[in-house]
């Protein structure tokens, strides 16, 4: 074995580098298909020609752009818009308390860069929003390690849209990994092919939600009383100063006025962590199951460049909190799926329904949650959220009967400046 | 998302945690910003909590080989912190290692393995302590017996055989070892795509499983205040503010008891009367809109569901190590010991002082809460004395006597998750559990022949097969055909093709959508045995990084004594993205 870099080696790569790799790059498996070019072909494809986008430098983007600079990926890009956070040390192992503060984008691409030779990973600190069509249209797959369904929603979306069907690479397989605490799923995207993001949106988890009332008059679990503290108490004392959850003199202000509450009505258990966690909405993660899920990604995004192996058709959940469970199965489209399904969904609700009413609807029903709507029918404006003046002046609808504002079996239009989608909504009365 | 297990942050968070100034995480009444410590572990003490936390750090772990999954695995155990760990390896790293280690560097190469590996892994977490250890497991076993015993936990990585037979075996027969048990052992397999680990232990028992049952109510047999507190309230007499705020605990006492005293004493039993039951709560409703009212129709299957010692727990009570007890046994066998006496008298396991929460005013939720509080620290101190009594009887010395009443409140909140697991040896399958798999999880069961095939291979060789070789292939093909007809395996025909003898259009559209049929159990191992083949020393990063998830996981599981750890062995395929348990 020649420890000497081969004279005719890629910069940064060495004789033996790609060892382990290779054996499944040199030769087809019993289940690998005819379009498999084994050998020098699919690795220049890999090595020269591919190009991949990584979004999110955190707990699963970490592992992910490692994984791939070792499978042989060296055109990696990566967009983060965090910066990084003392609580990601337990996990996102490029980072180091020194950099504390820095943008994990930077970091993690600098870190990559430096352990495996031979990689370029590119990194942009800012929000995948912040991106055009033309900056998508430049790689052949994205990988998304992402802890927000709103950033997911919208990369989904946006990848449904580009699909022109008179350019076949404009088709970007969008692979999707999530985790919490010991769970996890990972996912095989093919935009406006199989099932996409929107389309299994009633799989996630209702959010807890607490009424207002029961955080206002009735309070029993230190939860209600620690909402109390921010939704209403911080904004009655602050006005319009903006309560900063990665602030601990802010936690510690609602720390203090939940604990005080909790006094008052004899309920137990309002810690500070607790108030971090629930402001924060912290979800549990660990280094394992991220490390599980962007394996699995990584290895799909492998299949997929290289055809070495059938990639997973489309959906893998695992769970491990009992035992090792996991689950493999293919997740179907939903015709009415607003992104890239495009039906028309037909609703029926009651008479005495007013546009509020409806909007509230929206934001509730497992497969839309649209946060802050903006309605119109027939190409008029029936609620804008913005700009100010169309917000005023459309907001006297919003407690007219929907009835009086679109006729039956009339259609509304939804849309959300933080979803890049249309819905239609057909409305019959009852 | 809001899971079960998001859920017990509440708990986890109830008692959150300060260290004293020597490391050791204990719970506080936290009401102030936590140090760099805490913050840094959040994520994960929300999961496992002081306790779990403190168990890692006691965790010392071995890890053999510094292949490119050992340091994935490692790297899952150093961030959160495990107390010590060791990388046992005599080898040099090789560019191979270099090419597929991200614990490994270019300027690694012609270095100790073991070393290069714990430098880039120490620099994870600077509170782990951390060993490179150059001998060979061969010399260590021969030199110092005691040497592993160490550990809390040995990991062993594409072991060959003829190390990984005296290890296991060692680790094995030598566990019960008076004072310092062998540890369990993990062994993990992998060639490209596949992969499989088992767990070697004899014997694992779990307090906090982190169970998703919840505990019983009691509102099928109500304590003495709860019952009074039901029957006292005077539904017709309430403003419609008071009405639609009683708890459904209430509601469905006050509704059982008035309906076992129209029905001879008893529940409703029958669908019918179940539906009757439902109407009855209805119909105590005075406006249409009382939620808690609905909350107690949707809640009242727990009115005819009878509260009972859950069979699970009841089962434990017949193991060995709970009827006999002794001064020799475990902190949980006591407690345990204790529990079958306590609910031989009760019927009932202790209450559970967790109330969830439930349409309701604060007055009158605190006022219910409070009541299962009371009665809970009563029936937790009566069961104390029960462990008291048990502690006398076996003569327990005082250490063992403070380690076991200091669980007490910890075994009751999770008395109804307890569990016991019985594990078995590592080595060669038995012929009717192979068997039993095969016709339940024949791809699984497939490509854990294909790595037994690979490893019986390397065996009788003293080499792993040469990459893309037709003979080795075939003598792995060989080891298995032998290895199923021993085991009685009798092979099933090729199914006949489906159009067979008759002209098909070749346009036929239906072809396209006609499901493909499933391979039979000797495709499926051809299947498995071609991966092995064509990679069979590729440690894939991908693969050895699922793997670093799956055994860091499982080493947690095991160490922390919470969640439910692997029990057989557990078979990963990424060709399929599948992984799979079977007991072989
Ligand atoms: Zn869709």
């Amino acid at each position: 074995m020649a420890e000497v870099v081969a004279p005719n080696q890629p910069s940064g790569d060495w004789q033996g580098k790609y060892y382990h790799v290779d054996q499944v790059l040199e030769t087809p498996g019993p289940r690998t298909s005819d379009a498999f070019a084994a050998g020098d072909q699919v690795k220049g494809f890999l090595r020269n020609q591919s190009k991949i986008l990584v979004i999110g430098a955190g707990g699963l983007g970490c592992e992910i752009l490692a994984n791939l600079a070792l499978m042989g990926f060296k055109d990696i890009h990566v967009i983060d818009m965090d910066t990084i956070d003392i609580s990601n040390l337990n996990r996102q192992f490029l980072f180091r308390p020194k950099d504390v503060g820095k943008p994990k984008a930077t970091v993690a691409a600098e870190f990559v860069m430096q352990r495996v030779p031979g990689v370029t990973v590119t990194p942009y600190y800012g929000k995948i929003q912040d991106k055009d069509d033309d900056y998508y249209m430049q790689f052949n797959i994205v990988v998304c390690g992402l802890d927000s369904v709103e950033a997911r929603r919208w990369i989904n979306a946006t990848l449904v849209n580009l699909v022109d069907e008179s350019n076949p690479d404009s088709l970007k397989p969008l692979i999707d990994g999530g985790t919490e605490g010991f769970k996890g799923q990972a996912r095989v995207i093919f935009p406006g092919v199989t099932s996409c993001y929107e389309c299994s949106l009633d799989m996630l988890n209702k959010p807890v939600a607490f009424p207002i009332c029961t955080i206002a008059n009735t309070p029993r679990l230190p939860e209600h009383c620690i909402e109390w503290a921010s939704v209403l108490e911080w904004p009655r004392v602050h006005g319009s100063k903006k309560l900063d959850t990665d602030d601990p003199e802010h936690i510690t202000w609602l720390y203090n006025i939940a604990s005080t509450r909790a006094q008052e009505f004899k309920i137990e258990g309002v810690t500070w962590a607790l108030t971090q966690g629930v402001v924060k909405n912290i979800i549990p993660a660990i280094a394992s199951t991220n490390a599980i899920i962007a394996a699995s990604c990584c290895n799909e995004a492998f299949k997929l460049a290289t055809q070495c192996a059938p990639y997973l058709n489309n959906y893998f959940m695992f769970i491990g909190t009992e035992g090792i469970y996991s689950y493999t199965f293919e997740h179907q489209r939903r015709p009415e799926c607003p992104v890239c399904g495009g039906e028309t969904i037909d609703v029926q609700i009651g008479k005495e329904w007013t546009l509020e009413k409806l909007m509230e609807w929206l934001l509730e029903k497992q497969d839309i949650q649209i946060k802050k709507p903006s309605l119109s029918t027939d190409g008029k404006p029936l609620y804008y959220q913005g700009p100010p003046q169309l917000e005023e002046a459309t907001r006297p609808n919003l407690e007219k009967l929907l009835s009086d504002l679109v006729p039956n079996e009339g259609e509304i239009s939804v849309t959300s400046t933080s979803l890049p989608f249309t819905l239609t909504l057909r409305v019959t009365y009852t | 998302m809001n899971s079960p297990e998001a859920r017990t942050l509440e708990s986890a968070t109830a008692a959150f945690v300060s260290f004293t100034p020597q490391g050791t995480m204990t719970p506080v009444n936290a009401g102030s910003v936590p140090d760099n410590k805490t913050r840094r572990y959040d994520r994960q003490l929300r999961l496992w909590a002081a306790s779990g936390q403190n168990a890692l750090e006691s965790a010392r772990v071995l890890v053999i080989s510094g292949s490119a999954t050992s340091t994935s695995i490692l790297k899952n155990l150093v961030l959160p912190g495990i107390g010590h760990f060791t990388i046992l390896d005599a080898e040099k790293v090789t560019p191979e290692d270099a090419g597929n280690n991200f614990f490994l560097h270019q300027s690694s190469i012609g270095k100790s393995r073991a070393e290069e590996a714990v430098k880039y892994l120490a620099e994870l977490n600077d509170s782990v302590e951390s060993v490179a250890d150059t001998s060979t497991l061969a010399n260590i076993i021969l030199k110092d017996p005691t040497y592993l015993a160490s550990f809390t936990l040995v990991i062993a990585h594409n072991m060959s055989t003829l190390d990984l037979v005296p290890l296991s075996t060692l680790l094995w027969e030598n566990a019960h070892n008076k004072p310092n048990p062998s540890p369990p052992l993990i062994v993990i397999r992998s060639a490209g795509f596949l992969a499989e680990f088992a767990v070697q232990f004899h014997e694992h028992t779990i307090i906090d499983s982190h169970t998703e049952a919840l505990p019983s109510l009691r509102i099928d047999k109500p304590f003495p205040d709860l019952e009074t507190h039901a029957l006292a309230l005077e539904f017709e007499n309430m403003d419609l503010t008071d009405h639609g705020h009683v708890p459904y605990v209430v509601i469905l006492v006050r509704a059982l008891h008035e309906w076992k005293q129209k029905h001879d004493g008893s529940p409703p039993k029958t669908y019918a009367e179940k539906k009757e039951f439902k109407s009855q709560l209805t119909n105590m409703k005075k406006k249409i809109d009382e939620e808690n009212f609905d909350e107690a129709v949707a809640q009242a299957y727990r009115a005819w569901t009878a509260t009972s010692v859950p069979r699970e727990i009841e089962a434990l009570f017949s193991d060995p190590a709970c009827t006999n007890v002794t001064s020799e046994s475990t902190p949980f066998f006591l407690l345990l010991h204790a529990l079958s006496h306590y609910t031989r008298r009760t019927g009932l396991l202790p209450l559970s002082s967790t109330l969830p929460d439930m349409k309701s005013d604060t007055t009158s939720y605190i006022h219910l809460q409070n009541l299962y509080k009371t009665r809970a620290r009563e029936e937790l101190e009566d069961f104390a004395k029960v462990v008291s009594g048990v502690l006398d009887e076996v003569n327990a010395p005082q250490e063992l006597r403070t380690t076991v009443e200091g669980l007490i409140d910890e075994f009751v909140r999770n008395a109804h998750g307890l569990k016991v697991m019985r594990g078995r040896r590592w080595g060669d399958d038995d012929d009717g559990a192979l068997l039993a798999a095969i016709a339940s999880y024949p791809a699984h069961v497939a490509t854990h022949l294909a790595l037994s095939a690979l490893y019986s291979f390397e065996k009788s060789q003293g080499r792993y097969p040469t990459i893309g070789s037709a003979d080795d292939l075939g003598a792995m093909t060989a080891w298995v055909r032998e290895r199923l007809g021993k085991a009685g395996w009798v092979e099933e025909p090729d199914p006949e093709p489906q159009n067979a003898g008759i002209e098909v259009d070749a346009e036929d559209e239906e072809d396209e959508d006609a499901p493909e049929p499933e391979p039979t159990f000797w495709k499926r191992v051809q299947n498995a045995l071609g991966e092995v083949a064509r990679a069979p020393t590729s440690d894939l990063p991908t693969t050895a990084a699922f793997l670093g998830g799956l055994v860091a996981q499982e080493a947690i599981k095991l160490v922390t004594k919470q969640y439910v750890p692997l029990e057989g062995v557990c078979v990963v395929d990424l060709v399929a993205s599948t992984t799979g348990v079977i007991t072989v």
